[in-house]
């Protein structure tokens, strides 16, 4: 068969994969903290003699996009949002064994246990997880610590500060949850001057006219490459007909 | 088929349940003591296809890897407790709690239920109950021949009693607060009820140990914001369109793939 159907057929294959991360950032266009994923291809050589002038195309999936996402105040202390760049840090507990991961969601809740938490992983401070004590009033200051008034007290009592780092982004990657991690797996160090702001909330960073325009652009794309596999089939189809007559 | 059909699937099906809670916040803007509902989405599970760093040709580490992800999901809706606007109403048996906690009332299945709408009302024996008629606990008496209820900002119930000058206490309300009212489960009808989650109740008397005041002749109104409402629903109507459109592109991808193998 002519090698112009499978150099056709990668290229094909790449705008459906594609097309899947798009899908992924739009749907995810309303969930809080979340960074859009960003797709590229690059050419890859067929080895072998004679193949020199072949070039398939290979997708990478996995760079995570740096822009911040909206802000909006929700009024509710337990909100927080990162200003400016900088992620929290979150356990993860997996089969008995707990790694950090890392996260601009700041959509915080308390459990039973007076743990904080992030969904349902426990929210990291200056000494692993934070624990807060019953609490009439929860103050966090720009600089992520957290001070509550509990019982009869007056003044506000400091418990503990949030774990904030400041990475590259071209450091990180999504584990398999959707959470960020650095690429060498390593756990990051914790940034003082990364700064966070109570009773908001960051939204999602996708752009939906940036994720449209690439939709249109691929649905476009994929056109093309079926003009080549139908004019593929008639290369061979003319082929065949030579021998026949 | 296309995968990207089945994660706009997802996306659409999210601002479906955020528009739900939207149309429920807006129908409960002028409910006493409602709490409004906020979806909380989280995104999918990611496909790895190929690890950053995996061997690549001549041995080099590839720069980038393949991650795929699957959408999004309702993790949950969380009530969010901020103190709704006080509307005073003058009403002697109407109460608001200002700050935290929640007043009982004997649940309907036995249990103790909590409630932060104090529009009290007596029933035919006398008690103090809420506006469905549910006791209040710990049980309140008013005789038939008082006058002049008065409620304490410590939740003390005092009034005075037949042609006695001075005014007789006949309780205490008593206020209910928890460590994560966010995991309290909503009944419907203005009602909480104590959850794994929630943590059990700290009972105490108002105005201590972080337990709101209660003032009376006053209400607390619903805490939905009207205007965040609206936005809210634009937002969610956009989004659900630009889903469907990834849908129909998918849609139309696979039907050029499907005319050029005819």
């Amino acid at each position: 068969m002519d090698a112009l159907i499978y150099t056709a057929m990668s290229g094909a294959e790449r705008v459906l994969r594609a097309q899947q991360v798009h899908a992924n950032n739009l749907a995810n266009a309303d969930t809080a903290g979340f960074r859009a994923n960003l797709e590229l291809s690059s050419s890859r050589q067929v080895e072998g003699a004679g193949y020199a002038a072949r070039h398939l195309n290979q997708l990478g999936s996995d760079a995570v996009s740096a822009r911040e996402g909206t802000q909006r105040d929700t009024g509710r202390e337990l909100d927080v949002a990162v200003q400016g760049q900088g992620l929290f840090a979150v356990q993860v507990t997996q089969g008995g064994a707990s790694r950090e991961a890392y996260t601009r969601a700041g959509n915080f809740t308390v459990d039973a246990d007076g743990q904080l938490r992030l969904g349902q992983h426990a929210v990291l401070g200056e000494g692993g997880a934070i624990t807060l004590p019953p609490y009439s009033k929860l103050e966090i200051s720009a600089d992520g610590v957290i001070s509550v008034r509990s019982g009869d007290a007056v003044e506000l009592q400091q418990v503990d500060r949030l774990k904030l780092v400041n990475p590259e982004f071209s450091q990180l990657r999504k584990d398999e949850a959707g959470l960020l991690v650095a690429r060498n797996g390593e756990p990051l160090p914790a940034d003082a001057s990364v700064r966070v702001a109570s009773g908001r909330l960051e939204g999602s960073n996708v752009s939906a006219v940036e994720e449209m325009v690439s939709t249109m652009n691929l649905s476009r794309d994929f056109e093309i490459q079926m003009r080549l596999f139908k004019s593929a089939d008639t290369m061979a189809d003319a082929g065949n007909r030579l021998i026949r007559e | 088929m296309n995968p990207a059909m089945w994660i706009s699937k997802t996306g659409v099906q999210a601002q479906d349940a955020k528009l739900q809670a939207v149309a429920n916040n807006l129908a409960n803007v002028n409910t006493v003591g409602f709490k409004r509902d906020r979806v909380v989405f989280e995104d999918l599970f990611y496909q790895v296809e190929r690890q950053p760093g995996a061997q690549g040709d001549d041995g080099n580490p590839a720069p980038t890897g393949v991650q795929l992800g699957n959408g999004t999901r309702v993790v949950g809706t969380q009530k969010v407790f901020t103190n709704g606007s006080l509307q005073t109403t003058g009403q002697t048996l109407d109460v608001a709690i200002v700050g935290q906690g929640f007043l009982q009332v004997a649940g309907p299945n036995g249990r103790t239920a909590y409630t932060r709408a104090g529009q009290l009302q007596v029933n035919t024996n006398g008690q103090l109950t809420n506006a469905q008629g549910l006791v209040l606990q710990p049980e309140i008496t008013i005789p038939a021949n008082a006058t002049s209820v008065t409620i304490a900002e410590n939740g003390a119930v005092s009034a005075t009693v037949g042609a006695a000058s001075a005014a007789t206490e006949l309780g205490q309300l008593r206020l209910a607060n928890f460590i994560n009212p966010t995991g309290l489960l909503a009944l419907g009808d203005n009602l909480y009820q104590e959850t794994a989650a929630s943590g059990a109740p700290n009972e105490g008397v108002a105005g201590l140990d972080g337990l709101g005041k209660i003032k009376q002749g006053a209400l607390e109104g619903s805490n939905v914001q009207v205007v965040e409402e609206m936005v809210d629903m634009i937002a969610a109507q956009r989004t659900y369109e630009m889903n469907t459109k990834v849908l129909s592109a998918a849609d139309n991808m696979l039907q050029t793939l499907a005319q050029a193998a005819r």
